[in-house]
């Protein structure tokens, strides 16, 4: 039986992230992984899908050459391209974790791991069973997989999810995605695109139902300009493969397409893992986590997406690094969980951080709204790409920057001013001193800022 | 690989020399940049001490417990095959570990007195007192005064309040949110303890010091003294033990010697008939709708009083200069747990006796709860320390510089006294004024007290 200090199941961006820090405090550490290292995250999810954004974006941008002043003859799409592209980025993001496991000694276990005890782990490979033995703790990065609705089976062929949508190269002539969360609304655009008949069902009332009421607005009128057929607040009650193409009845009327993707979640992967062998609390189907990490069994972690909301990789890689530190002895600051950024790469981007202007009014806070349009910033000019706006929420007492939420291009990097600011406690004061450099995107940051102390420049 | 030399840090502009209170990694221990070696303890502060660079921690000279000069060297971190032999030698003489620590860290102390403010170094001993000792045109001196001015103005006992996030004498590390909460309900960021990353006040700090409940007040006069309780008499055991220094009573120790060696106090005795002010207090207090009138606030109204009509006690020496104040702003020791701090109630002799009992109330409660602001905590002119609470009879304060004198209240006491009748009972209280004898003389002492005790005397004056 080899012994390490952690044995870590699972290496998507939770996992890997945790490897590496563990490794860089001192601790022996063994991942184990039944798909190759970087989980959905690298392989099927992120990184993949914004390598077919990115395809999308060009392809957006040969259409309107004409804005330009550039013709553009014979042009020609090629999504099975698109989609080998996208593998090979996948593929070199996958070969960097190996490499990194490498670099910080760790070793990949391949295969399928499952607690014995709470700090035996056994793994099922290719070539048979293999038993870690865990000297300080077990870290459980098991990840996610997608949901779909009651009574509608998932064949990757007609009625697909997110990983079928990755991975097959050949196009739909129309497609009803269902749900209209960040992979509703990614694969929306990547396919539409690629002149795709998109349907967008939604069971709220407005897409992207998180994010502020403005930006599901704005959105809702971007994505309708571009010609995808937009239905909130319709329920499905069935989904029937018909041959060659699907079915889907709702509330709001039938629709049909040759493909349905069914976009409605993510449920935590917890089965089949051994948590009840050694009697894991679960809580509404994620594994209840200590602010550590620390599951109800001692010496036993749980970090990322099957530890609970919000499911993104950058919740993950950070609850990895709070998890490693625990276990090798430190004392690591929690995370913040209301200050994890929020990012839908479809174009126009959309990204948030905080509170939406809603939900700070039902706190019981007075807020003060600051609005910028990317139609007022030179830049968005330059780059005509005048989509979107910058809406700052922040308290009207204190100046505390309650939310950010950002539609446009490149909103998900502009998001970051907002996060360092709301980590260091900054205020809209101290926002508006900053100096922004002109002419930028981020400068509609600024002036969102100002216009929620009232005086904004250039609107 | 780099040798990282760790050093004790400088915690605060006057710090010169810091306690490692404990070492949180020992010799052999693999640090990273950022990790929290120690725990210094500073005047103001006990302070986490990070690593600058990563290693192992090869040596630690100077042990927990053990104090040494600000820069010295305390411990290395190197990686193992370092030759840290060199580096080592010319901090302690190359002398072995243990040996190094007490050599090195004992004698920087060098009894040096700390300077009160952040006051240029070259000044010398004399012009380090806390009473400025150049003519108020001069730049420097100026500073200095803001600098003292800034200063809670406290009484004998505390220096002034702990500042556990004021990292060095003026800057306080604060988030801006924090900063802007502070503000807005009156929070005073010196008296809050940051619990973000160095120390940093963020808004859960401030929110939990504006919720802080009162409980964090002194004992009041009224609790029972742990010495009434019964302790079994031993005659087994050690003899004695030596209780380390707190950081406020360091800085008390510290900081009084510079009031007490270089200001020359003199100090003036008188008793008071407090019979008529007693029926007085007791008629006021009868009356419905009027705040408590204290034996402190009356004391207070009467000394704001006759300090205007005797502004020589009303002063401050100034080195080549002595300033005369013409407002009194009255500085009230209260008593803390952990020392005693003394806010100032600014304009009293423009205060009727109801104002300034509910202002001298307001001022020592959140004295107690740690909430009073800057500005409450500096400025006085003259200050009052009263013990009348616990049953003392007369004592003597020691003068807050730059104030010029401070008077000490002791209680009210029913004695046997001859009156015309023959024997009676009279309430007497003893007040003793300490003066900075470089502003004023005993003369001018013994007639601002011949004044006090005719007004105190007469209280209905104390009215109109």
């Amino acid at each position: 039986m080899a012994k390490y200090d952690l044995v870590i199941v699972g290496t998507g961006p939770g996992g890997y992230v945790c490897a590496i820090r563990a490794a860089q405090l001192g601790l022996t550490v063994a991942a184990v992984e039944d798909d190759r290292p970087g989980g959905v995250c690298l392989n099927w999810g992120c990184i993949p899908t914004k390598a077919l954004l990115r395809n999308a974006e060009v392809v957006h941008l040969f259409e309107k050459a004409e804005t330009f002043g550039i013709t553009v003859q014979g042009m020609k799409v090629d999504y099975a391209a698109a989609v080998q592209r996208s593998r090979g980025v996948a593929d070199r993001m996958a070969k960097g974790v190996e490499f990194l496991f490498r670099k910080n000694k760790i070793t990949l276990v391949p295969g399928t791991g499952t607690l014995k005890s709470k700090n035996v782990v056994e793994v099922r490979g290719k070539d048979g069973l293999t038993t870690l033995e865990a000297g300080r703790a077990v870290i459980l990065a098991t990840g996610s997989e997608p949901r779909s609705l009651p009574g509608v089976a998932i064949d990757e062929k007609t009625v697909i999810s997110s990983n079928g949508a990755v991975r097959n190269e050949a196009r739909p002539k129309s497609i009803v995605v269902i749900g209209a969360g960040a992979v509703g609304v990614e694969f929306a655009d990547v396919y539409r695109s690629y002149g795709v008949e998109v349907t967008l069902l939604e069971a709220l009332p407005r897409i992207v139902p998180i994010e502020d009421e403005e930006v599901s607005t704005q959105l809702t009128r971007s994505l309708s300009r571009r010609g995808i057929t937009i239905k909130t607040g319709v329920k499905v009650s069935a989904v029937k493969p018909m041959g060659a193409s699907v079915v889907i009845e709702t509330d709001g009327g039938r629709f049909e397409a040759e493909q349905v993707l069914m976009a409605v979640g993510r449920g935590a992967r917890t089965k089949g893992i051994g948590l009840e062998t050694i009697g894991v609390t679960l809580e509404r189907g994620f594994v209840k986590v200590s602010p550590t990490m620390e599951t109800s069994v001692k010496g036993v972690y749980a970090i990322g997406d099957m530890a609970g909301a919000p499911l993104l990789a950058h919740k993950a890689m950070a609850e990895g690094v709070v998890a490693a530190e625990a276990v090798a002895g430190k004392n690591p600051r929690p995370i913040d969980y209301g200050n994890v950024p929020s990012c839908t790469y479809c174009r126009p981007q959309v990204a948030s951080i905080g509170l939406t202007e809603a939900k700070a009014k039902e706190g019981g806070r007075e807020v003060a709204v600051g609005k910028f349009p990317f139609t007022a910033s030179g830049k968005a000019v330059a780059m005509a790409e005048t989509e979107g706006f910058v809406k700052v929420v922040a308290d009207k007492k204190t100046g505390e920057i309650l939310g950010a939420h950002i539609i446009g291009a490149e909103a998900t990097e502009m998001i970051h001013e907002f996060a360092v600011g709301r980590t260091l406690e900054a205020t809209v004061d101290e926002i508006m001193h900053t100096i922004h450099a002109h002419p930028t995107l981020s400068e509609a940051a600024l002036e969102a800022t100002m216009a929620a102390l009232g005086h904004a420049i250039h609107i | 690989m780099a040798v990282t030399k760790v050093v004790m840090p400088k915690l605060s502009e006057q710090m010169e020399a810091g306690k490692v209170i404990k070492w949180l990694k020992k010799e052999g221990d693999r640090v990273q940049s950022g990790d929290i070696l120690a725990e210094v303890e500073t005047d103001k502060a006990d302070v986490e001490m990070e690593a600058f660079g990563s290693g192992v921690l090869r040596k630690i000279l100077v042990s927990a417990g053990d104090k040494a000069p600000v820069g010295a060297l305390i411990g290395v971190i190197a990686e193992e095959g370092d030759d840290i032999n060199a580096v080592v030698a010319q901090a302690g003489g190359g002398a072995p570990s243990a040996a190094a620590s007490s050599a090195s860290a004992k004698p920087a102390m060098a009894d040096r007195p700390a300077a009160v403010g952040p006051q240029p170094k070259s000044e010398d001993h004399a012009e380090r007192t806390p009473s400025p000792s150049k003519g108020p045109e001069s730049p420097g001196i100026r500073r200095a005064q803001e600098t003292v001015a800034q200063q809670p103005a406290v009484t004998e006992m505390a220096p002034r309040p702990q500042a556990p996030a004021a990292a060095d004498g003026g800057r306080v590390k604060a988030s801006p949110l924090a900063r802007k909460i502070a503000a807005q309900s009156g929070v005073d960021l010196k008296l809050v303890h940051g619990s973000g990353p160095g120390g940093r006040i963020v808004r859960r700090d401030v929110e939990a010091a504006a919720a802080a409940p009162a409980a964090a007040a002194a004992p009041s006069a009224a609790a029972p003294s742990p010495a009434l309780r019964p302790v079994t008499p031993t005659v087994t055991g050690p003899e004695y033990e030596d209780v380390a220094l707190s950081t406020m009573r360091a800085a008390i120790a510290k900081r009084m010697p510079l009031s007490k060696a270089p200001v020359p106090h003199f100090y003036v005795t008188s008793e008071v008939a407090m019979d008529r002010a007693w029926e007085l207090r007791e008629e006021l207090n009868g009356l419905e709708g009027q705040p408590k009138i204290s034996v402190n606030d009356l004391v207070i109204r009467t000394c704001a009083l006759t300090l205007l009509h005797h502004p020589g006690v009303n002063a401050s020496f100034q080195g080549e200069s002595i300033r005369v104040f013409h407002r009194v702003h009255m500085g009230i020791a209260v008593a803390l747990e952990e020392g005693l701090i003394t806010p100032v109630l600014r304009d009293a002799h423009a205060k009727t006796l109801a104002q300034i009992a509910v202002e001298a109330r307001d001022l020592a409660e959140r004295a107690r709860q740690r909430k009073l602001r800057t500005q409450e905590l500096s400025g006085a002119t003259f200050s009052i320390s009263n013990l009348g609470m616990f049953d003392v009879r007369d004592f003597s304060a020691i003068i807050n510089p730059p104030e010029g004198a401070i008077l000490a209240v002791g209680s009210v006491r029913k004695v046997p006294v001859v009156t015309d009748e023959g024997l009676g009972v009279g309430r007497r209280m003893a007040m003793t004024i300490s003066c900075d004898h470089r502003v004023m003389d005993g003369a001018m002492g013994a007639r601002f007290l011949q004044d006090v005790k005719r007004l105190l005397e007469e209280p209905l004056r104390l009215l109109v």
